[in-house]
């Protein structure tokens, strides 16, 4: 039975002088684990790394206990949707899916069982039989991810698969995606949409320069940063006197009032004086609606630790 | 709904010709292919064939130098239409490798990173796009052909005197027309194998190999038929042939003469201008 | 599924690709080439024979009577009415009034007779015979000699040549030009066998197209002939002749296909040596025994079973060139260019194992 992680152990990759991603340690549970960072970070890299499309200059990867390098083994735990447009030259969407299953070594007619479900998944039924040069964007898009899902992998990694895709196929990918993750599989994919990373994401991988930045669940990571005051909204009746009482903590770095009278936007440097101050004022009588953390998100995460934060 | 203000205004001002518009791109594909060292040692050493030869124009118009030699050196020592012929085919292998290096990263990138739409969604036909990069072949290999020609031609009615000039004139319209037709014809192998292969590596050796195996071809049509007419097939004897009629050189009788081979190199030219014009469309249409 | 059925199976996926590419068409047509070209010299040799028969004939008594320094008249006269009469005049040159010109003669006559096997071709410089040649339309010894020198010279030195380096650099640097590569390294097969799947699906192509080129051609040279001629060259060393020829193309096929395989692999720009191995092959008779053993085309002309004749007034680079200078024996010829082929297929194996994807590169 293979190990249930992906294992990055010191792992460097340069491209001549041009450092892909450096001193890469990483241990990737099963989940949806979104890799978020600038263009030319190093998410590609990673992921070519994990599918041995390049190797590393040093270090050790380990994907569920396979090597990249026994693709005869690995590839059939992995499915691996990339970035490149292209597609064989001359295959229609039913090749392209179908050509990869019949080297697993399933019969004939389970090859075309599963390339048709794959297919339907996407809903390219009608396109099947056209070839892939003559797509759109967004259907290249999902005719790669169709092909990556075809042999039903343990491991799928999706460089930007949502690129392209109009809303409803976005929703039933996301949707597709939640169900890999739900049975214990992993879904490793990339994503510019830190909205949707945000919304279906167990953990975040924050990739800069090559390095990583931070990893883990998008609530933990945000607690560990401790440089930028955690951010609430308050939804209050009575904002100017909740304020007033919040400015007497001394962890309180900021209050503002919420543009349209949606209440208080709250700074503070300790986020558990900020709940037991809020449990305070609240017991004191003062109604308080609702308290929401602003900044518990990819977008802020990537602000912060990224972006030169704010 | 909100209606907006359109504030929006065309440019109305002055533009530049069309002909300094087509200059464009030239003039970046030079830098680029002057930019390499190959491109630069291969244009270097091209010129010493010239040098040698203008070293024997001027021992022929110097007889004092060889007067002790024997009657014989005086027709070796000729400068006529076969000395320019000779030449020529010297200079013309120096001009087909370096069209090979240059000419098939003229097209083939275009076609391989899609930048085709590019060109043409610009006013600017396929035909100007055709022009374009012909003129840089004709500016690269021209440097190796016709200028040189025509200062060698230049430098002996200099030297002979206007008598001399006025007995060979042709000799110098035959360098030009001869130089640019071989141009030409290069150029339109050159980007016809850019535009068919896509890839600009293989696109090189096309071009070398296009000549190499024609020139096979032909002497096996002739072997096998027993024949001497396939040569016009071959592009570097129909060239040759050309040259000589232009420069009043004999051919042998049996041999296919100026005209037929002229004839064959037109319809040459003509095919691989066709097959360009296919494959240079803005858009590729896949059913 | 065991590696060899995986080497079955990508041969059989990329087959239909190699074989109807259209970018490959110009390999049928250097495989086919020879074979038109016969078949239109026995169209037109038979077309010949028709036109110049009848009365149009005349007896080869009397045309091997005919001699150099005979006037156009006297030949006439002995022949009667020829196939064929063209007279030239000279062309007025440029230097006509040069009084060191070259003279040439002012009326040139081309005379042709036949004598229903042979042409006699006569050229007359201002009325004297000055050129006599003679040589039958259709002479099998003459024609299995000219296919010799076009097997050796055109089929495996250009021909199979190109047509491999055509098939063969397609197969993986192609396919990273078309960024397609990847979904290859993406299925579950070790990379070593993706190699060897698409090296077989290359052969066979390669091998079929220029095996049937070879057979086709040959045949199109043998069977327009006499059928007495034909049917005892069939009875005796026809057959093995044939096979010969296209086991040569074949095995051309095996060597060239691993070089360029390896070339592909190994170098960014695999042309550089396919130029130094066509440079290779061609001095390879100058070189020591030893590094002759290092050539395709060395164990290739081994195997040919005519060998090419080489005219006395030939110049000795050319002879160098159309003859091995020590041949190998068929067993060592077969065996030294599998061994060179199996040891250039493990050098690019070992190559592909660290092959990266790195389109942006290329």
């Amino acid at each position: 039975m293979s190990a249930p992680e992906i294992v990055f152990d010191n792992v460097s990759k340069f491209y001549g002088e041009v450092l892909g991603v450096n001193r890469v340690d990483l241990h990737i549970p099963p989940g949806i684990t979104s890799l978020v960072g600038p263009n030319g970070s190093g998410k590609t890299t990673l992921m070519n790394l994990m599918t041995g499309l390049i190797h590393p200059n040093s270090g050790v990867i380990q994907v569920r206990g396979l090597s990249p390098y026994a693709p005869e083994k690995l590839m059939r735990i992995l499915g691996y949707a990339t970035q490149y447009d292209a597609g064989p030259r001359g295959a229609t969407g039913f090749e392209f899916v179908h050509t990869g299953l019949v080297l697993f070594g399933f019969p004939k007619a389970e090859c075309e069982r599963r390339a048709w479900q794959a297919i339907e998944r996407l809903g390219l039924t009608a396109a099947a039989k056209r070839k892939v040069a003559g797509y759109s964007k967004g259907m290249r898009q999902r005719i790669r991810l169709a092909q990556a899902i075809a042999h039903d992998p343990e491991v799928l990694i999706l460089d930007e698969p949502l690129n392209g895709l109009d809303p409803l196929v976005r929703a039933e990918t996301i949707a597709l995606f939640r169900d890999y993750g739900a049975n214990g599989r992993h879904v490793i994919l990339s994503s510019h949409v830190l909205q949707e990373v945000d919304v279906f994401s167990d953990q975040v991988i924050l990739i800069s320069n090559g390095m990583i930045v931070a990893e883990g669940q998008i609530k933990s990571v945000r607690e560990e940063i401790h440089e930028h005051p955690s951010q609430f909204l308050l939804h209050c009746r009575d904002a100017s006197r909740v304020a007033s009482l919040l400015f007497a903590e001394p962890h309180i770095s900021e209050i503002k009032l919420a543009p349209e009278g949606a209440g208080l936007l709250v700074l503070t440097r300790n986020r558990e004086a900020f709940a037991a101050a809020l449990e305070r004022i609240a017991l004191s009588g003062i109604d308080i609606d609702g308290v929401i953390p602003t900044d518990e998100n990819v977008d802020a995460l990537y602000e912060y630790l990224i972006g030169g934060g704010k | 709904m909100a209606v907006y203000r359109r504030g929006y205004q065309r440019y109305d001002g002055a533009l530049t010709s069309h002909f300094a518009r087509l200059m464009v791109m030239p003039r970046f594909s030079w830098e680029r292919i002057l930019s390499q060292r190959f491109v630069v040692i291969l244009l270097v050493v091209s010129l010493f064939w010239p040098l040698l030869c203008a070293g024997f124009i001027y021992l022929s118009n110097h007889s004092e130098l060889w007067q002790g030699f024997g009657g014989g050196i005086k027709k070796f020592l000729a400068i006529n239409g076969n000395f320019f012929s000779i030449f020529m085919n010297v200079q013309s292998t120096f001009a087909l490798i370096l069209a090979s290096v240059a000419g098939p990263g003229l097209v083939a990138p275009d076609l391989a990173n899609n930048a085709l739409p590019l060109y043409f969604s610009r006013p600017l036909t396929r035909w100007d796009y055709i022009l374009s990069r012909m003129i840089v072949l004709l500016g690269i290999l021209s440097l190796v052909t016709i200028v040189p020609g025509l200062l060698l031609f230049g430098m002996q009615a200099s030297i002979a005197g206007g008598d001399w000039f006025a007995n060979n004139w042709f000799l110098g319209t035959g360098i030009f027309i001869g130089f640019t037709l071989y141009i030409a014809m290069v150029s339109l192998v050159a980007m016809a194998s850019s535009a068919y292969v896509k890839w600009r590596v293989v696109a090189g050796a096309l071009v070398l190999a296009f000549f190499f195996l024609l020139a096979g071809a032909a002497e096996m049509v002739n072997s096998i038929f027993r024949v001497d007419w396939a040569s016009a097939l071959n592009p570097t004897y129909a060239i040759n042939a050309v040259w000589k009629g232009l420069l009043d050189v004999e051919i042998p009788e049996d041999k296919p003469g100026a005209w037929e081979c002229a004839t064959v190199i037109l319809g040459l030219s003509g095919g691989l201008l066709a097959l360009l014009a296919r494959k240079l469309r803005a858009v590729e249409v896949v059913k | 599924m065991t590696p060899y059925q995986q080497i079955w199976t990508i041969a059989r996926l990329e087959l239909g690709r190699v074989f109807f590419s259209k970018r490959s068409f110009w390999v049928y047509i250097l495989a086919i080439f020879p074979s038109i070209i016969f078949l239109g010299h026995a169209l037109e040799a038979n077309l010949k024979k028709r036109n110049w028969g009848g009365d149009r004939v005349t007896a080869a008594e009397l045309l091997d009577k005919v001699q150099s320094g005979m006037t156009d008249e006297q030949v006439l006269a002995l022949a009667g009415k020829p196939v064929s009469d063209t007279t030239r005049k000279r062309r007025v040159r440029r230097n006509d009034e040069d009084p060191e010109a070259e003279k040439q003669p002012e009326v040139r006559r081309y005379v042709m007779y036949f004598d229903g096997k042979r042409r006699v071709d006569l050229r007359f410089e201002d009325g004297k015979l000055v050129s006599r040649n003679a040589r039958e339309l259709m002479n099998f010894e003459d024609d299995r000699r000219v296919y010799a020198t076009m097997f050796q010279f055109f089929y495996l030195r250009l021909g199979i040549f190109f047509g491999c380096l055509g098939i063969f650099i397609n197969l993986f640097r192609g396919e990273m030009l078309d960024r397609s590569l990847h979904f290859w390294f993406l299925a579950p097969v070790k990379r070593e066998v993706l190699l060897l799947g698409k090296y077989l699906a290359g052969l066979i192509a390669a091998a079929f197209i220029f095996g049937t080129g070879a057979l086709l051609s040959f045949l199109s040279m043998v069977l327009p002939h006499d059928p007495n001629e034909v049917a005892t060259y069939w009875q005796t060393i026809g057959p093995e002749h044939a096979f010969w020829y296209v086991a040569a193309a074949a095995l051309g096929c095996v060597g060239y296909g691993s070089v360029f395989l390896a070339a592909g692999l190994l170098l960014r720009n695999p042309i550089l040596p396919a130029i130094v191995m066509l440079i290779w092959e061609s001095i390879n008779g100058f070189l020591p025994d030893v590094m002759q053993k290092l050539s395709v085309l060395h164990y290739l002309q081994s195997l040919c079973p005519v060998p090419v004749p080489l005219p006395n007034d030939m110049p000795a680079v050319l002879k160098m060139l159309l003859a091995p200078a020590a041949p190998s024996s068929v067993p060592v010829a077969v065996l030294g260019l599998l061994a060179v082929t199996a040891l250039v297929l493990f050098a690019a194996m070992q190559s592909v194992k660290r092959l990266e994807i790195n389109y942006g590169t290329e």
